[in-house]
């Protein structure tokens, strides 16, 4: 079965006046309908302009400059503006972190909901706020069709999250990229959002690529996972393996930092040093700064993906 | 031993709204708790956004007087201390934020950070104030010679540690920490909790640690209170709190945490709607409209914090029955 999403070699820069920023560095990923893959890593990994890459929804100065996403065979980044404009929204959505800013301010609940679907499916106000109305009851939010007249600060930001969600998925998209979903929200509604993300994702057949630092959320909810650094994937698996026995030095130095693992009272393990900076030229592997088994020779080329198991990619030399 | 602090029936409400047209209404952040805090350990604070535990950290750094109840401080009441009292108060008692970004001032270099806690409490002369900022630095892992740098120049967790450093400039006896890790990224987490680990066993320290997330209460903190809308619902040692929950709330705090190791993925036991507000809340036990086990009893009745076993207090009619079991 071909894959719902390809994206392969992808690479993204930011032309700065300081000098080029290189954000994605060569990512390859897929997502098959009715999967989730996660995408983790820490601020600055690339992670989110992988995403807006995607989308094509890079912030400028920040251009793709070579790569390809196929979206069920669909070369995404040569379609026309208003071509792609009619798969945003549609046929891939996005749902982001910070309801507060996404959502805008000055247009009812109703109005933002619906209007994906006036403007994809041609709706007319009525039918789309009816629609819009039981993809309000969807997502858990009471009495809906009296919230659709409120505005986004009425709402508390659980709700404000489901709101995103229902706008993210009123047009039924084939594809949702969520950016860090429940980061803003409180656990226990954290819980509730995940499992309803879950539960229509499923009913849908839907991809999800789910982009988060939580490795908690991750082991629960994804299929398979893709660690980044410093704009590269270093290491991707089925969830459940990856955690099982992880292989990328930095991926085994994340899980041991978590204080889920450590003994009360003891140290917590960490890393030295911080993440390279991305606007000089990269040789040798990113992380061998960092890296507790790194040697000479993990400075030379560029250290590449190899296979180390059944669909466990890893980019190391010492793994 | 005697406790550090005491705090006993502290209530703190606001008004709100109050327009031209509006009625002023009453909030009841904090509605009535009692806490002990004793020399050498760390207390662990938990709820969710609104539950009122920063408020609990304003009230306990004298920055907001309580409505009701009384705070005292190694034996004084807050609300009777006189000038002298309230800045000796003010030295023994710092703060940690929770955003790296907005605590310290952009337009102040580290060294005048690190130094103006001293100037204010009148700690040294010059070059004694210099040598304390230098060792501050080195302390929380920072270079001595960045001091010249502004807040921008250092990353996030960077700032955590000055900010920890501006802390401890003035050897206080306690730190108030408020959701100190939250904002930062996970190998850094790791790093700035050690730190706290570190000072805290140096330095003999006594640690409020605020946070929502269960996971670091457990690495850090010995004992552990659970806040949800302005009340304790339960407290008691780490082990007893987080492995042996008396109240359905921490126990759907606890089920709510994504943990990796999927032996710890407990049956869900998950919270119904939202947080209520905190201007009208619910009759009798304020977890009822959310709690799974309610019965009738809890709608009407509001559970006092009474002790379920040695040194384990919680809020629940019917936590022997629930729990009976486990």
């Amino acid at each position: 079965m071909a894959p719902l999403l390809e994206v392969k070699n992808l690479c993204t820069e930011f032309r700065l006046a300081t000098g080029v920023l290189k954000a994605v560095r060569c990512v390859n990923l897929s997502v098959n309908a009715g999967e989730t893959l996660a995408l983790v890593g820490e601020s600055g990994c690339g992670k989110s302009i992988t995403a807006a890459s995607i989308m094509r929804l890079v912030p400028p100065p920040g251009q793709v400059v070579s790569g390809s996403v196929l979206f069920k065979g669909e070369e995404l980044l040569r379609l026309r503006e208003d071509e792609m404009r009619g798969i945003r929204g549609n046929r891939i959505a996005m749902v982001f972190q910070d309801p507060m800013t996404s959502l805008n301010p000055v247009f009812t609940i109703g109005h933002q909901v619906a209007e994906g679907l006036r403007i994809h499916r041609g709706l007319n106000r009525r039918e789309a706020e009816g629609e819009a109305v039981q993809m309000l009851a969807q997502v858990g939010i009471p009495a809906p069709r009296e919230r659709l007249r409120d505005y986004p600060h009425q709402l508390s930001g659980g709700m404000r999250q489901r709101v995103m969600i229902a706008m993210a998925l009123v047009c039924h998209p084939e594809l949702v990229i969520a950016d860090e979903p429940t980061t803003a929200l409180d656990v226990t509604i954290q819980a509730q959002i995940l499992e309803l993300l879950d539960r229509l994702k499923t009913e849908n057949r839907m991809g999800l690529i789910l982009i988060t630092h939580n490795l908690g959320i991750v082991a629960e909810r994804a299929h398979r996972t893709a660690i980044m650094y410093a704009g590269q994937i270093v290491e991707m698996a089925e969830t459940a393996e990856l955690f099982k026995n992880p292989l990328h030095p930095y991926t085994r130095g994340l899980l041991a930092s978590l204080p889920e693992f450590g003994t009360p009272g003891q140290k917590l393990a960490t890393f030295a040093g911080s993440v390279p900076d991305l606007k000089s030229e990269l040789t040798g592997c990113p992380f061998r700064e960092r890296c507790p088994i790194g040697d000479d020779g993990c400075a030379k080329g560029q250290t590449e993906m190899k296979e180390a198991g059944a669909g466990h990619l890893v980019r190391c030399l010492k793994a | 031993m005697r406790a550090l602090f005491e705090v006993k029936e502290l209530v703190k409400q606001f008004p709100v709204g109050g327009g031209l047209f509006a009625d002023k209404r009453i909030l009841t952040a904090v509605a009535g708790v009692d806490l002990e805090l004793f020399p050498g350990e760390t207390l662990g604070l938990a709820g969710e956004s609104g539950c009122g535990k920063s408020t609990v950290a304003r009230l306990l750094t004298a920055l907001i007087p309580p409505t009701e109840g009384s705070i005292r401080y190694a034996g004084k009441d807050l609300g009777t201390m006189n000038r002298e009292e309230l800045a000796v108060f003010r030295k023994e008692v710092q703060m940690i934020f929770q955003d790296p970004f907005s605590s310290l001032n952009p337009r102040m270099r580290v060294s005048e950070i690190l130094a103006e806690p001293l100037v204010i409490h009148r700690i040294g002369s010059a070059a004694e104030r210099r040598e304390r900022v230098a060792w501050l630095m080195q302390r929380v892992g920072l270079s001595p010679d960045h001091l010249s740098r502004f807040p921008h120049e250092f990353s996030g967790g960077q700032r955590q540690r000055i900010g920890i450093a501006r802390a401890l400039a003035v050897s206080p006896k306690l730190i108030i920490a408020d959701e100190p890790v939250s904002a930062l990224d996970l190998s850094i987490q790791a790093q700035i909790i050690n730190l706290l680990q570190e000072v805290k066993e140096e330095l003999g320290l006594c640690f409020l640690f605020i946070t929502h997330d269960l996971s670091v209460l457990r690495h850090l903190s010995d004992r552990i209170a659970i806040m949800y809308l302005g009340r304790i619902v339960e407290t008691g040692t780490r082990d007893d709190v987080l492995d042996n929950p008396q109240h359905p709330y921490t126990e759907a705090l606890l089920s709510a945490i994504p943990s990796i190791d999927p032996e710890k993925r407990r049956r869900r036991l998950i919270a119904k709607g939202e947080l209520p507000s905190p201007l009208s809340p619910p009759s009798g036990c304020p977890f009822h409209p959310r709690c799974p086990y309610a019965e009738e009893l809890c709608s009407r009745v509001r559970p006092e914090l009474l002790e379920k076993e040695p040194g384990h207090r919680a809020a629940c009619h019917f936590s022997a029955k629930i729990y009976r079991q486990r």
